[in-house]
């Protein structure tokens, strides 16, 4: 029966070979590509270039103006820079609030604390365009101006939800005697949530707000519908660019971003690492 | 003198059930502990001394009744304003905090200066036998060590009253007959009362000056623990605390004798001390531990009185045979004999029978309503 089990071994090296290539070779083409230096078929190698990284800055014009695809570095640069001050915001004010919630719950007991709980959880089972729609229609009701003020409430009530399930998943994992030896050996309540609590939620909540940074960065259907006219961001300018035609500059930019949501993810990492 | 370190007063607590009801967790309870001495709480599981321990270090507050810490009644005083400092089961240290900064939490919290911090550190951890282990952090010890630090922990700042909550239970046997003795020379060192909670009577018998046994919330019995073992005040304290033999029924008196009739005509001789205990009503419970039995014929005083049993079982353990049997009216005997008749011994394996001796002067009488309140 060995040829059997041959054929099983073979099989099965052969799917988790394909499985990782279905994942990550779409990736590695986009990397690769965004050094071709070929300006009209992206998927014919004709050399090796950083043209189209020195585009996005504005550095070089190398190229024919017809190839020339982004209007102006400025507005790029404009999107990066929305982006970041709705990821800032978002991620400051979703990290504050997801953790006193997340605190609250699961220090007090209090009437309807398990429905409070579960409507939490929804927003984040909430199909994104009809999280979209509902904060248009409730933004122009209002009589609210769209744009980033707009924008990053609208990330806000869907992000509090991530933080706070992210901190509530660290404190299920506490060991509640801790607070009592703590109170114990004299210490007040906010004592030993200075010294006790907070530095063992403090994994969660970093890393609560790492995931609501990269979403935020990252969103472009809620963001297309409650971002008016006059403000892009990244997500929603490559989305612009793509409607165009897809030009190898998307390549480079795709790659960027790669490049910072790793950055990111590794800063996390190694701060979870420190805390152990 | 005897001066008293924490006094309860009726101290009543009970709980709510989740179906409705109450679950009377402490029934108006009275304690009191000296300066110094060494108290165990001993009983099963959901017997209410883990709530007492609560109820000491203000963790949960009591219905009614009264507890004075020193003398200064504590009523709803939070758990950090109180002199008292808990060893907890899990030992709950804190894992993002090295084993000095445990050590030194509550000198942290009572902003003892940097030099005497250090100093103090260093005394309790070498007082525990971990001198030089401030930088570990706890995931880095073994479940001793750890129990240790824990203790450490509890004691550096001087509590008039240390609980410890099963401090023991995880270790395995050997490392915990070796930190019973620690624990018991290291309260006559540090002169600070310690009330000990176990579910091990061996535990409770070895280590503490006083045992106060409890089940359902009421103190059964608090004595010292050979007084405890020798002369249990009820029938639930002599099963309770090490194995005994019980036999309850009608006293008859014969000369200076009393003879027991169970109501399954067995019948056990002992020797009446003390009137009272018979309550007017004329029925006692007669205790007798395993060890007091011998063979018959193997030696032993005159006037020893005799139980016939048929044998179930003869185990080996060493130094002794325990023999497992019942009397004739079908009640169960358990009784220790010598391992040094061991011919006798193989002659009852064959016929599975044997005739026990007993010395009724030794046997303990439980009178009968006391010994019916704890069923």
């Amino acid at each position: 029966m060995s040829w059997l089990r041959k054929l099983g071994d073979t099989s099965l090296t052969t799917y988790t070979v394909l499985f990782f290539a279905f994942i990550y070779l779409p990736i590695a083409i986009i990397v690769i590509y965004s050094f071709n230096s070929d300006p009209v078929n992206m998927m014919r190698w004709s050399g090796f270039t950083f043209d189209w990284y020195k585009q996005i800055f504005g550095f070089s014009n190398a190229s024919s103006e017809a190839a020339l695809y982004i209007e102006s570095t400025e507005q790029l640069l404009a999107a990066i820079r929305n982006s970041l001050t709705v990821a800032a915001f978002t991620t400051t004010i979703a990290t504050v609030i997801g953790t006193a919630t997340a605190l609250a719950i699961y220090r007090y007991n209090f009437f309807g604390k398990r429905f409070y709980r579960t409507l939490m959880f929804a927003p984040m089972l909430m199909p994104d365009i009809v999280l979209g729609i509902a904060l248009l229609i409730f933004f122009v009701g209002v009589g609210m101006p769209l744009g980033i003020g707009s924008i990053i409430i609208g990330h806000c009530t869907f992000l509090i939800s991530y933080v706070f399930i992210v901190v509530s998943a660290r404190l299920a994992g506490m060991d509640r005697t801790l607070e009592n030896a703590s109170a114990d050996l004299g210490a007040n309540e906010w004592t030993t949530f200075r010294r006790v609590v907070l530095p063992q939620v403090m994994p969660g909540v970093i890393g609560g707000a790492l995931l609501a940074f990269i979403i935020s960065m990252d969103d472009l259907v809620i963001t297309y519908f409650i971002s008016g006219v006059g403000t892009q961001t990244l997500p929603l300018f490559i989305f612009g660019m793509l409607r165009r035609g897809i030009k190898p500059e998307v390549n480079a930019i795709a790659v960027m971003m790669l490049l910072f949501s790793f950055t990111v993810a590794a800063l996390g990492l190694y701060f979870r690492s420190r805390r152990r | 003198m005897r001066e008293s370190i924490i006094r309860l007063e009726g101290a009543t607590k009970r709980f709510p059930l989740p179906e409705g009801g109450t679950i009377t967790a402490l029934d108006a309870i009275d304690l009191d502990v000296a300066r110094n001495e060494f108290l165990t709480l001993l009983g099963p599981s959901g017997c209410g001394k883990t709530t007492l321990l609560h109820v000491i270090s203000g963790f949960v507050q009591l219905d009614q009744g009264k507890i004075l810490i020193d003398g200064d009644d504590m009523g709803t005083t939070p758990p950090h304003k109180r002199p008292v400092n808990t060893v907890f089961q899990n030992y709950a240290l804190f894992p993002h905090m090295s084993v000095g900064d445990n050590v030194g939490y509550s000198l942290d919290i009572a902003h003892v200066g940097k030099a005497e911090r250090v100093k103090r550190v260093g005394e309790a951890l070498d007082l525990v036998g971990l001198g030089g282990y401030a930088a570990r952090m706890p995931r880095q010890l073994s479940g001793g060590q750890q129990q240790r630090v824990a203790l450490a922990r509890a004691i550096i700042a001087r509590p008039k009253l240390l609980l410890l909550d099963e401090p023991l239970s995880a270790l395995d046997r050997n490392l915990r007959q070796a930190m019973q003795i620690e624990l018991k020379n290291l309260q006559a060192e540090l002169g600070i009362s310690f009330i000990f909670v176990t579910h091990d009577q061996e535990e409770a018998l070895t280590m503490s000056n006083r045992v106060a046994v409890l089940n359902g919330g009421v103190i059964q019995q608090i004595d010292t623990p050979r007084n405890t073992y020798n002369y249990p005040a009820n029938a639930f304290v002599a099963s309770f605390v090490g194995a005994s033999n019980l036999f309850d029924g009608e006293v008859r008196r014969d000369g200076d004798k009393i003879v027991i009739t169970t109501p399954e005509n067995d019948t056990v001789e002992a020797v009446l001390r003390d009137e009272r205990s018979l309550n007017g009503g004329g029925k006692l419970t007669a205790m007798l531990r395993p060890e007091q039995f011998s063979l018959s014929g193997t030696g032993g005083a005159d006037n020893c009185a005799e139980i016939d049993v048929t044998v179930d079982q003869i185990v080996f353990i060493g130094s002794t045979y325990e023999l497992l049997g019942k009397t004739a009216g079908g009640r169960q005997i358990n009784a220790l004999l010598s391992a040094s008749h061991q011919t006798r011994i193989g002659e009852i394996e064959q016929s599975g029978k044997a005739r026990l001796s007993y010395d009724p002067a030794a046997v303990h009488l439980i009178p009968a309503d006391d010994a019916g309140a704890a069923q």
